[in-house]
């Protein structure tokens, strides 16, 4: 990137992407003493033209490479490819592998919601309890993807037509006791994190980004709710068996990096009930539609939304004759929360201390930004 | 001939010894060398292994036997042989003086401390605690000394925030002290640690000795008030330019500090060496057993604490320091001298 | 309002500006617009249609056709509608007033839109590459005929 003008005065900070909290992206501030007074975001570290390579791929093999682009939520990203390329085939997925997506989305949607968790405790400092707790809570839920899948990331579980395997002996039972175990580490997170003095201290009223602005800058998923405003595509178009199962979609009203947080915690809190419920009344039937191996799709149109951990993913599949997608575009999540991102301290007064704070609230993954 | 030779080397070494032993002992052992580093070297052991005990890790494992000390001298030497990497068009001798000072300048604080009556390495009797807080007030200019020769946009802001933090914690630290000399009726650290025979000063000025305790976090930049090194934001702060040994140096300047300031706050709230006489130590070995138990104490809660809490802002340190800290030690002060007045103590 | 009735209102009060509106199914609804009066069906689509949410913009490209694309996706945050707004641009003069005058964040999709397909935005105010280096010179990647080869600079 060509570096925009500074206004003078001020001192340019480049955050990242050498820099051991920012990832693999280059946050530009520029700074009067602690106060930021304008952030570039310089994405495109991690470009790697996922659009070009699945408009050379035929349409089963470019599940592998979108599952790519976000490895801690693959489940959620591989199933908005593979629903389109279902809507735009006209295949027909059977019920029980409704319910099996729905379970193997959740467990994706939680171990990434528990990193950023453990990342926003990071990014308060030295805190290295609660991000170590995470991660080692979420080997519960890898060991269950493995019996399932066979992968602890980036499964390749879904397919047009169906899921790739059918749930274990005994996935069920297994499914139950991983959720009490979690439910009960979950406890200890409020107390430890959440309610944490100086974590509260550094959270609230850090960056309120107000409702109308969420909405006018095109925020999505954990940053929409988090300030109020209850959109989720799981329940306002339900896919998969979202239409059967009973949650809630969480929003809080505080507005700040501590609501958007909290969102997260308490999405997991629904996560967890919607796992219970697959494991509880799942549907018995085949678990998959033939889908032909070499398919000729016709000319037409798809956009598939789903919700992934991230927010709304959007993914809008043109066809022609042929037997790869025309053209795919992806709309990540990543990019439109960055957006905010840049608009967030024209909005609130930022100090340089809670840059990693609010952007770990806003929960970035770059190789989805970038695609 | 040559024994008469030998006898009088003999006899020079006895009479040296005779006279000059203990400040020896002080100098090479106890507030001297080898309690410095040796305690560098234990605390960032222990650190190490009870972090990774709160965070569900082992830690340190397989440098030396399993519980993985030497992994600390690995590390050390490592750091030695590391090279030192320069940035371009800068003053080296003054880049590299500074991590050199900012760990020695500390220790200087360190000798004013009594471990007994007659264990001072530097008795300058009732300029004690002023010379302590003298030196104490020297120390935070190195490091913003330290940012500015890096060169470094980090390493400037981190020194701007040591400047800062220094000054907001350093008023309610000294207005503390002084509440604790007008209440010992002296400024000779021996003398103060005296007065707490019967009672600590941590019961009538529970005030100050709060003030005191998270003075002592903020003047060691531990967590929470590690703000100057913030790793998130600022990558290391004033120390991010520097490699090899001179970070190494910087590092260990963190537990100088750290040693010094934690030994004040024993001395002056925590009865400094006063305790029971244990019959096998006698009464100087006692005194020092207790004022390395009160220490050993106090680096567990401190390490407790950064297991504990995150990190705080650099402005709402400040609203700490000036806002609450400083009226409160004021407060303290007053408290003090009311109960001199009224003669209660 | 529902999809069809959406395609009921904006083809009528806006007949002379749309090429076509049509229901693609539940929740999506596709409109093209004429180049010209593109700016005037947006803010119409925004303060009349409620579609407040910018969702993304990209582009397609149909070299046969000899034309280009842009797409903007809209959401309604009420209605829960996606809309697609559309335009057709000759591929020899892909040029379009930019739409952050309406849609702030359409910015970052304008941006990754020029560096992709070379579509010119006229009065953007930021217009540098997003995605792709600040030296890049190999053509624009997401066009059909982009031959993997870096270009010289």
């Amino acid at each position: 990137m060509s570096e925009p003008t500074i206004t003078p005065d001020l001192m340019r900070i480049s955050w990242g992407p050498q820099h051991p909290m920012s990832g693999q992206t280059r946050i530009l501030l520029d700074v009067d003493g602690e106060k930021v007074h304008k952030i570039i975001a310089d994405l495109g570290f991690t470009h790697r033209g996922i659009e070009k390579i699945l408009e050379n791929r035929s349409f089963l093999q470019g599940i592998v490479p979108i599952e790519r682009m976000v490895m801690i939520d693959t489940a959620n990203i591989g199933l908005g490819y593979v629903m389109a390329i279902e809507e735009s085939l006209g295949i027909e997925v059977p019920e029980r592998a409704h319910w099996i997506r729905s379970l193997v989305c959740e467990l994706s949607r939680i171990s990434s919601h528990l990193y950023a968790f453990g990342l926003q405790a990071e990014s308060t400092g030295y805190f290295p309890a609660v991000f170590l707790w995470t991660t080692t809570d979420r080997t519960v839920l890898l060991d269950l993807m493995e019996e399932l899948t066979g992968a602890r990331f980036s499964y390749n579980f879904f397919l047009p037509g169906g899921v790739m395997k059918d749930l274990t002996e005994g996935f069920e039972d297994r499914v139950i006791e991983g959720v009490q175990y979690l439910r009960k580490r979950f406890e200890d997170y409020w107390t430890a994190m959440i309610e944490n003095i100086v974590f509260e201290a550094r959270c609230n009223d850090v960056a309120v980004l107000k409702p109308e602005d969420a909405i006018r800058l095109g925020a999505t998923g954990p940053v929409l709710r988090g300030s109020g405003i209850s959109i989720d595509v799981r329940k306002d178009e339900p896919y998969a068996a979202y239409g059967d199962l009973d949650f809630e979609v969480i929003t809080e009203s505080a507005c700040d990096s501590m609501a958007r947080t909290k969102v997260r915690y308490r999405e997991i809190g629904q996560s967890l009930n919607m796992m219970e419920q697959v494991a509880n009344e799942i549907p018995g039937g085949p678990i998959r539609t033939r889908f032909p191996l070499f398919t000729r799709s016709k000319p037409g149109e798809v956009y598939s939304r789903v919700e992934t951990g991230r927010g709304e993913m959007g993914i809008h599949m043109f066809t022609a004759v042929g037997m790869n997608p025309y053209r795919v575009k992806i709309n990540s999540p990543t990019l439109r929360n960055m957006y905010v991102f840049e608009r967030l301290c024209e909005l609130d007064e930022m100090l340089m201390a809670d840059v990693p704070v609010v952007i770990n609230s806003i929960d970035p993954w770059y190789l989805d930004s970038d695609r | 001939m040559n024994v008469n030779i030998l006898a009088s080397i003999w006899n020079y070494a006895t009479e040296f010894l005779a006279v000059n032993a203990k400040p020896l002992l002080q100098i090479y052992v106890l507030p001297g060398l080898i309690f410095i580093l040796g305690f560098a070297i234990i605390a960032v052991w222990f650190e190490r292994k009870f972090l990774a005990r709160a965070m569900l890790r082992v830690g340190p494992y397989y440098c030396g036997k399993r519980s993985g000390v030497l992994q600390v001298f690995a590390d050390f030497l490592k750091l030695f042989m590391k090279e030192i990497i320069v940035p371009k068009d800068m003053n080296f001798l003054f880049f590299a003086a500074m991590p050199v000072l900012v760990s020695t300048v500390p220790a200087l604080a360190l000798i004013l401390i009594p471990f007994d009556a007659n264990w001072v390495l530097w008795d300058i009797g009732s300029l004690g605690l002023p010379m302590f807080f003298a030196i104490a007030g020297i120390a935070p200019l190195i490091p913003i000394f330290a940012g500015w020769a890096s060169n470094n946009k980090y390493g400037f802001i981190g020194a701007f925030r040591v400047a800062y933090m220094y000054i907001s914690a350093e008023i309610p630290l000294v207005i503390c002290g002084a509440a604790v000399a007008i209440m010992a009726g002296s400024f000779d650290l021996v003398e103060i640690v005296q007065a707490q025979r019967n009672m600590w000063f941590a019961v009538p000025q529970f005030i100050g000795f709060v003030i005191f305790f998270l003075g002592v976090i903020i003047e060691s930049e531990r967590t929470p008030f590690d703000i100057p090194v913030a790793e998130v934001e600022l990558v290391l702060g004033w120390r991010t330019e520097y490699s090899g040994i001179l970070f190494g140096f910087t590092m260990m300047a963190e537990y100088v500090m750290f040693q010094a300031w934690t030994l004040l706050f024993i001395t002056l709230y925590l009865g400094g060496f006063n305790g029971p006489v244990l019959g096998f130590l006698g009464v100087t070995g006692s005194h020092i057993f207790w004022m390395l138990a009160k220490f050993a104490f106090m680096v567990v809660l401190i390490v407790l604490i950064r297991t504990v809490y995150p990190r705080l802002r650099l402005d709402q340190m400040l609203d700490l320091g000036w806002k609450y800290l400083t009226p409160l030690a004021l407060l303290n002060l007053a408290l003090v001298l009311g109960m001199k007045m009224l003669g209660v103590y | 309002m529902s999809e069809a009735e959406l395609v009921e209102a904006i083809t009528t009060s806006h007949a002379e500006q749309i090429e076509s509106a049509e229901v693609l199914r539940s929740q999506r609804v596709s409109v093209v617009v004429k180049r010209e009066v593109f700016l005037e069906v947006a803010e119409a689509l925004r303060d009349e249609y409620g579609f407040k949410t910018p969702s993304a913009a990209g582009g397609l490209d149909y070299p046969k056709e000899e034309r280009m694309q842009m797409i903007y996706y809209l959401f309604n945050p009420d209605s829960k509608i996606t809309l697609t707004l559309r335009v057709d641009l000759p591929r020899d003069d892909p040029t379009l007033p930019t739409l952050t005058g309406v849609w702030e964040a359409m910015s970052f999709h304008e941006r990754e839109a020029h560096e992709m397909f070379g579509i010119e935005f006229e009065g953007h105010p930021n217009m540098i590459p997003l995605l792709m280096p600040p030296d890049w010179r190999g053509g624009y990647p997401l066009r059909k005929d982009f031959k993997g080869e870096a270009g010289e600079e």
